[in-house]
């Protein structure tokens, strides 16, 4: 079923925008990311994944307020629609499936193997 | 809070120029508060090179625009709504859009006809084989000047041949204008006057003119033996073969013919449609044929080579001083034989090139500003007619249209017009063609479909002035602002900078004051030219071809005598001032070693001087003889002798022309100008020599001068009945030492009418402009109690403005360039600040009558009119 397809790096920012909650926009998802995973972001891979997963409508998004930090632009805030719950939920529930059909020997093999 | 530093401003103007619109403030924002927090971090440069980091990862698809066009899809319908917008809007504002494309067809046409003026020139005889290894052999004289001539000795081919293996083959051709072709026998003789051609069948081998028929092997091998063209075959011959006919040239030499050319194409600078075998020349002229004719040069005789592959022109040009050497062992080096290329053949005047490439890039040059010229007049007076489609533009944008599809309707729109124009300026041009051709003294054709050169540059053209004129009202009318426009508060400032205007109409005025003091200057040249006495008489005078060169010349000339509306008749070998030049070396006296000066020889009876009203200074007059007895010099050859009188010289021997011409001086005339005003007067002599008699010189009475000229034929008809009777006025032959400067003035004259009217038309939109902008300003000074002079002044000035900045760059730039062409000649006219006053009187005559009326329509509007609509 290719219904709910999600990269990697998607799916992190589908739970780091559900973490934020109601503070999730640019700067706040990247710093998240990069504090809770220890990997950097860059602007250019956050925005356009945030713009393809708004597309693909698993997120919305409104306008907030300026600030003076901000030069004035607003804040672009994102919220994750019921569609985008969905398609997070499917994606753990598959990987859950995965893990479980995983057979125990396989695991005791690659530890003797290391 | 102090105030914190900006991102680098280049990639931050490149981030908001790529992104997407959409997603264009948020990501901004992200970026500047990143930056922010960076710089209180670490630190401004860390910041910076983060920043830039950041913007150029976020140049990837998605977050880029895309490009406008593929927002809306490409619909035929709209294109065909564009199209006929464009049309409703021509038929709509009939005088606004002829004016537009009247002016767009001027620059177009002129840029057509010189662009095939140009090509034709610069294609002249490149369709030769291996034409990169084809040259001509020329001389450089190296006296007290280097005089050059296209020539070299007439043995000189026939020589290089025999003794150096540089050359593949050696040709030469003699050629010689107005020989006389009879056709026929008995009574059914017909006779032709045309130019021909000796020519070594090596000629042939060189430059490539195909036979249609005949045996290409043994072309012109056999003494009296001549090809001719199709075209001559077909004039003399009809539809009869016209190999193995007969025919004879100047009543002596009978040819026949071998073998018939293809007709010589336009392109070359060889004209002659007969030729004739070189074996043959020896009766013709037996010093043209002589082993040792290494003594003089013919301009006739030219002498081609094609070297083998690999050799270096320089390397021959080393070795031909060892002819010098040889062969004019006498003669102090005066030759220097060099090599020209056959590309560089019909451009160099030095060696009688015809068309200077100078003259060429003026040309192009010219024809570029015309169509500048032409596209700023569009823009111009698109963009003051932009408000009448404000609502247009209002309604179209609200209902959808993104500034992209404006632009490109508006751009579209100018392309129907400048396509029309490109029409109206190509059907223009294969009019005027002909005119041009006589006028050129050429053979081009305008055809579209043959020449896919000329396709090409018609196609690029209208391409590059759509774009060029488009653009710029393209981009301002999709610029409205709906809501603006709708309710009609545009005003002009939205209708693009008004500075702009002003700098294109600047630009305009100045390349047409440029033309036009050109055109002074040169005009003021001439008529010194033809007002400056020459030194001699050279009017009423008719100058007739010489039949023989014999006692029955003599008696034509007594015979001329008797006629009662003859007043003098000269036997001479040209006019005082002619085209046809002897120049020759000159041993004077007991000296040693001839002259380092040339000298020119002008054979003519007792008759010369009376006829001519020739001043003597010294001496006497030469009395009468058939042979060289008595010389007479001009005071020129007095100053280059070192003589310090004219008396001086009389009595002393004279040897010229390689001692054929030997006596004694008998007396100095007064010096004349020989030639045009272009060069100086050189030193010249003159002696009796009835065998170098070309011409009869007849001065009438102006009165019945039909009745004069029908005896004059008659009796020289009577006297050489197997010859063609011609004749010309020496006035004409004066006049066409400056046929050169004439084209150029004509040619001047037209380019400078052209600018001006174009200049006129983008004045005239740009009045309109002005007036339609101040209406409600000239309402109310109206109301305030001006008065109609009052307004028209406001006019006056903001042109008077643009006149004067446009002459003030005008001034200096037509003064380099005018003073460099006067120092082409000897005699010239100084540039007079009269000539400005008048250029600049003249313009300003010309911009009142064009801006009056407008400006005089605007100013007598009733106030009421202007002020009641808001």
């Amino acid at each position: 079923m290719k219904k709910y397809q999600l990269g990697e790096f998607e799916e992190v920012v589908m739970l780091t925008v559900g973490i934020l909650y109601n503070d999730a926009y640019g700067v706040s998802i990247k710093k998240e990311i990069e504090e809770r995973l220890k990997r950097s972001v860059s602007v250019g891979a956050l925005q356009t994944a945030l713009k393809r997963l708004e597309d693909k409508g698993y997120l919305k998004s409104h306008e907030g307020e300026t600030t003076a930090e901000r030069a004035g632009r607003p804040k672009k805030y994102f919220t994750i629609t019921a569609y985008g719950k969905k398609a997070v939920a499917y994606t753990k529930q598959t990987r859950d499936e995965l893990w479980s059909a995983i057979p125990k020997m396989a695991w005791n093999t690659k530890v003797i193997s290391i | 809070m102090k105030k914190s530093p900006d991102p680098p401003k280049t990639f931050h103007r490149f981030f908001r120029w790529y992104c997407n619109p959409d997603l264009r403030n948020s990501i901004e924002g992200d970026l500047i508060e990143l930056y922010h927090e960076r710089v209180r971090e670490e630190g401004k440069k860390q910041a910076d090179r983060k920043f830039v980091k950041d913007v150029l990862l976020l140049f990837r698809p998605g977050i880029i625009k895309s490009i406008e066009l593929q927002q809306y899809s490409l619909n035929t319908d709209m294109y065909k709504n564009y199209f006929a917008t464009a049309w409703r809007n021509l038929n709509k504002k009939k005088v606004y859009a002829s004016i537009n494309i009247a002016g767009l067809a001027l620059g177009i046409g002129c840029a057509l006809l010189i662009f095939s003026l140009i090509t034709h020139h610069l294609d002249f005889d490149n369709f030769h084989a291996d034409s990169d290894r084809i040259y001509r052999f020329v001389t450089e004289e190296h006296r007290d000047q280097i005089d050059y001539d296209g020539s070299v000795p007439p043995v000189f081919g026939k020589a290089f041949r025999e003794d150096y293996t540089f050359g593949e083959k050696v040709a030469r051709l003699c050629t010689i204008d107005e020989q006389l072709i009879a056709v026929g026998e008995g009574s059914d003789i017909r006779k032709f006057s045309e130019e021909i051609a000796f020519a070594e069948p090596e000629f042939f081998s060189i430059f490539n003119f195909p036979l249609a028929s005949g045996n290409a092997d043994k072309v012109l091998s056999g003494a009296n033996t001549a090809i001719i063209t199709e075209r001559i075959a077909k004039k003399y011959f009809g539809d009869e073969p016209a190999l193995g006919k007969t025919f004879r040239f100047e009543n002596r030499i009978d040819f026949t013919i071998s073998g018939v050319l293809k007709d010589i194409p336009e392109n070359t600078d060889f004209r002659s449609e007969i030729y004739f075998s070189y074996s043959t020349i020896n009766q013709y002229s037996e010093w043209y044929a002589s082993d040792d004719a290494w003594g003089g040069i013919s301009s006739s005789i030219q002498t081609f080579v094609r070297l083998q592959p690999g050799v270096n022109p320089q390397e021959v040009e080393k070795v031909l001083p060892d002819y010098v050497k040889k062969y004019r062992a006498k003669s102090k080096n005066v030759h220097h034989y060099k090599l020209q290329a056959i590309s560089d053949v019909h451009f160099n005047a030095r060696y009688g090139g015809k068309m200077d490439k100078s003259t060429l890039w003026v040309l192009a040059a010219i024809g570029l500003l015309l169509v500048f010229t032409a596209c700023l007049n569009f823009i111009n007076l698109a963009t003051a007619q932009a408000i009448t489609r404000a609502k247009e533009v209002g309604v179209r944008k609200v209902l959808g249209s993104a500034r992209a599809q404006l632009f490109w309707q508006f751009t579209i729109e100018t392309g129907v017009i400048v396509l029309l124009a490109s029409a109206i300026a190509f059907s223009g041009a294969y009019l005027i063609l002909p005119n041009l051709n006589t006028f050129f003294d050429t053979r081009i054709s305008l055809d579209l479909f043959l020449n896919t050169r000329l396709l090409l540059f018609l196609a690029l053209l209208i391409l590059l002035v759509t774009l060029l004129s488009g653009a710029y009202p393209g981009i301002i009318l999709s610029r409205f602002k709906p809501v603006a426009a709708l309710k009609g508060r545009l005003q002009g400032q939205q209708g693009g900078s008004f500075n702009i205007r002003r700098g294109l109409i600047i630009v305009q005025f100045t390349i047409s004051q440029i033309l036009l003091i050109g055109l002074i200057i040169m005009m003021q040249q001439m008529k010194y030219f033809s007002n400056t006495n020459m030194g001699f008489a050279h009017d009423a005078t008719v100058m007739i071809p010489t039949g023989s060169n014999d006692e029955k010349l003599k008696t034509l000339k007594d015979q001329f005598l008797a006629l009662p509306d003859v007043e003098n008749v000269s036997l001479c070998f040209a006019a005082p001032a002619s085209d046809d030049m002897w120049t020759t070396s000159l041993l004077f006296d007991n000296r040693s070693e001839s002259e380092t000066f040339s000298i020119s020889f002008k054979g003519a009876d007792e008759n010369y001087l009376s006829t001519f009203d020739l001043e003597l200074v010294a001496g006497r007059n030469f009395t009468a003889s058939d042979t060289a007895r008595e010389f007479l010099v001009n005071e020129k050859t007095i100053t280059k002798l070192g003589l310090s009188s004219a008396e001086e010289i009389l009595g002393r021997q004279l040897s010229a022309n390689g001692g054929s011409l030997n006596g004694p001086v008998v007396g100095v005339i007064k010096d004349f100008h020989d030639r045009s005003f272009q060069s100086d007067i050189q030193p010249l002599f003159i002696t009796t020599s009835l065998e170098h008699y070309n011409a009869l010189a007849v001065k009438i009475k102006m009165n019945n001068i039909s009745n004069t000229l029908a005896a004059l034929e008659k009796n020289w008809s009577a006297a050489y009945p197997e010859l063609i009777y011609s004749y010309s006025f020496l006035d004409d032959q004066i006049a066409s030492f400056y046929q050169k400067e004439q084209r150029m003035i004509t040619m001047v004259q037209v380019f400078s009418c052209i600018a001006l009217l174009i200049g006129c038309i983008g004045l005239y939109g740009l009045v309109s402009f002005l007036a339609v902008q101040k209406t409600k300003e000239i309402g109310i000074r109206k109301v305030l109690g001006s008065s109609v002079t009052q307004i028209l002044t406001i006019f006056g000035k903001e042109f008077s403005y643009l006149l004067l900045i446009a002459f003030i760059i005008a001034a200096p730039i037509t003064w380099l360039l005018m003073s460099n062409w006067l120092s082409g000649y000897t005699y010239r006219i100084d540039i007079d600040l009269w000539i400005y006053a008048l250029e600049l009187g003249i313009i300003s005559a010309i911009v009142l009558f064009t801006v009056g009326y407008q400006s005089l329509k605007a100013a007598i509007v009733n106030p009421v009119e202007s002020l009641k609509s808001e």
